[in-house]
């Protein structure tokens, strides 16, 4: 039995994206020289893939890398982490944007790890261009069974085991395989640190980078613009600060937070 | 033109504003010189209520589609069944408009697959020139935008309540189904407890206490949700926060957590990312404490204290222990009949 964690990474939030846009006649991504790093969604989802192969010597666990060459510093941390083989499926040059486009990408890049998948994995949001669409979308195309926004990921006799929070409950899902799971980011899922050993390791290994087989990619979405926007304009811009001893500070809250707490607001 | 419909699943509590795409859609069809339409879903109990609240929105044709068989709350893909069937009836070219929230991007993603759609995800503006639409909508966390166009005959879009509302519709014209279709067999979905102390839910809260990397444990966010319940709000956290396991997953505000519309928002220990602020509404008041001046948080602040919340949150819960004279005039006014 395998699990497949697909990981997109994200452009480092510390940096700003004025070289974002788009360029070439399919509208691809341009992203020049803009760090990358696996989001919170990305690690969660290597941690449960590896925290599943921990409890389950039989389980096989697959990385896959979804990116251009610019993520392949993501591919050498992952290998770090020791999964049973880790690989980059290269999409440069392809629409990723288009959440149809994607999914039948996404699809190549699970059958490229070979055989059925008992259990895919993937962030609750796929990469910087997805916002929870993709995981739905890619679990239908395929008839797997889905769960959305898991925090946790267990073996079952029959398959698996996913709690999520729906809602103010949380739910206990069980999946027969083949199943994708989306996870989302939790104290009991956080990366854990690689050895120094692997991490070399992984410094010296060659590199596994598969191309995508010629997909015939849907077509019926087209990427106008893509920029980086400023925030959008909130308040009046100029905070007042509260002044004087702390006590005195305090106590101005206090009084600006009672106004809520009887029903108004402050003048 | 393109027909603009919003699909509204009743009763599911993970959709805790299910009509906020009734209002979307009304808002739109409103500025296309279209009526606004509205497919509603839910158990036989639900829909009349569902009707009443979508005419309420801007909807002027209804249709509704009870099912005897759905859950409490309903199972997705019984859901999904029903507004394929729904859906696939439909005539000429349409946009599907759906609630904003994991239920609703799931819902859209998955009908996309089955119906041959476009799904365009969460879309913050939308524009039609004949079949042409044209969606914009965040990528990378919020801090950019995409432009994307497509003259698909089927597009479904994740909206947020807009924040004008649409006038209400008096008379709207209504059809109501009740639909005896096999559902497909679900696994049960096993409910775990309601933790004790369970924190009161983000959305629809009139004040949110929210704490960010700042806080640095779990013993600052007990102090934060005893401020929220001394002035009746819910506790929020950042993404980081609760990466950190300080506050749980449905507490989590942002691009990529719970987009909420309070009043007031009291951010601690927070640095204002803009992957956060994306997640709290724009007129909401923000009121901050953190030590760093500089933090990004008082840019957007109307009140702030420059102080480490270790000094300030238990001087504040004390303070907002000891009743003012006007809370005394308040309850005593509240308790005289």
């Amino acid at each position: 039995m395998q699990v497949v964690a697909l990981l997109a990474g994200v452009v480092d939030p510390k940096w700003r994206l004025e070289r974002l846009g788009l360029h070439g006649a399919g509208g691809l991504v341009e992203e020049a020289g803009l760090p990358r790093r696996f989001s919170p969604f990305d690690e969660a989802t290597l941690e449960t893939a590896l925290k599943l192969r921990d409890a389950d010597p039989a389980l096989r666990c697959t990385a896959v890398v979804v990116g251009g060459p610019a993520s392949d510093g993501l591919l050498r941390a992952a290998m770090a982490l020791r999964p049973h083989r880790a690989f980059r499926f290269d999409t440069t040059g392809l629409p990723v944007w288009d959440p149809r486009a994607a999914a039948t990408l996404l699809a190549g890049a699970v059958a490229a790890a070979g055989g059925t998948p008992g259990l895919v994995l993937l962030g609750r949001e796929f990469g910087d261009l997805d916002d929870g669409v993709l995981p739905a979308l890619l679990a239908e195309r395929e008839g797997w069974h889905f769960c959305g926004q898991a925090h946790a990921v267990t073996r079952a006799p029959d398959g698996w085991q996913a709690r999520r929070m729906r809602g103010p409950r949380e739910e206990l899902l069980r999946l027969p395989s083949p199943a994708l799971v989306s996870v989302t980011n939790d104290r009991g899922n956080r990366l854990r640190h690689p050895l120094m050993k692997n991490v070399m390791l992984a410094k010296r290994e060659p590199l596994e980078v598969v191309a995508p087989a010629a997909p015939d990619l849907p077509q019926e979405l087209a990427a106008q613009a893509l920029a980086a926007v400023p925030p959008p304009s909130r308040g009046s811009g100029a905070c007042r600060i509260a002044a004087g001893p702390l006590d005195a500070q305090v106590a101005e809250l206090a009084g600006y937070l009672r106004a809520w707490r009887i029903g108004g607001a402050p003048g | 033109m393109r027909r603009i419909l919003a699909l509204v699943p009743l009763g599911d509590p993970a959709l805790p504003d299910p009509q906020a795409a009734t209002a979307a859609a009304a808002v739109l069809a409103v500025q296309h010189g279209v009526a606004a339409e509205a497919l509603l879903v839910g158990r036989p109990d639900q829909v009349e209520a569902g009707l009443r609240d979508a005419a309420r929105e801007g909807a002027a044709a209804l249709h509704a589609v009870a099912h005897a068989g759905l859950g409490d709350p309903p199972a997705a893909e019984h859901v999904l069944h029903l507004a394929e069937a729904a859906l696939e009836a439909l005539p000429g070219p349409a946009l599907v408009v759906l609630p904003a929230g994991a239920a609703g991007e799931e819902l859209a993603a998955r009908l996309a697959a089955r119906l041959d759609g476009v799904p365009l995800g969460r879309c913050a503006a939308v524009a039609m020139d004949g079949l042409r639409l044209t969606a914009r909508r965040a990528t990378h966390g919020g801090r950019a935008e995409a432009v994307l166009a497509t003259e698909a005959r089927l597009v479904l879009a994740v909206m947020r309540r807009p924040p004008a509302a649409p006038a209400p519709i008096a008379a709207p014209a209504i059809r109501r189904s009740v639909s005896d279709m096999p559902l497909p067999a679900m696994p049960a979905v096993e409910v775990g407890p309601g933790a004790p102390g369970q924190p009161r839910r983000l959305e629809g809260a009139r004040v949110v206490v929210s704490g960010g990397r700042g806080i640095g444990g779990a013993e600052g966010f007990a102090r934060l949700d005893e401020i929220a319940a001394l002035i009746g709000g819910a506790t929020g956290a950042s993404l980081p926060a609760v990466d950190a396991g300080w506050a749980g997953v449905s507490q989590q505000v942002g691009q990529s957590g719970a987009f909420v519309a309070p009043e007031l928002y009291l951010a601690v220990g927070m640095s204002g990312t803009p992957q956060h602020l994306a997640g709290i509404a724009l007129h909401s008041r923000i009121v901050a404490i953190n030590p760093d001046p500089e933090a990004d948080i008082f840019r957007v602040a109307e009140l702030g204290v420059v102080a480490p919340w270790q000094e300030v949150l238990p001087r504040l819960i004390a303070a907002l222990r000891d009743p003012a004279p006007d809370d005394t005039k308040d309850n005593e006014r509240r308790r005289t009949p």
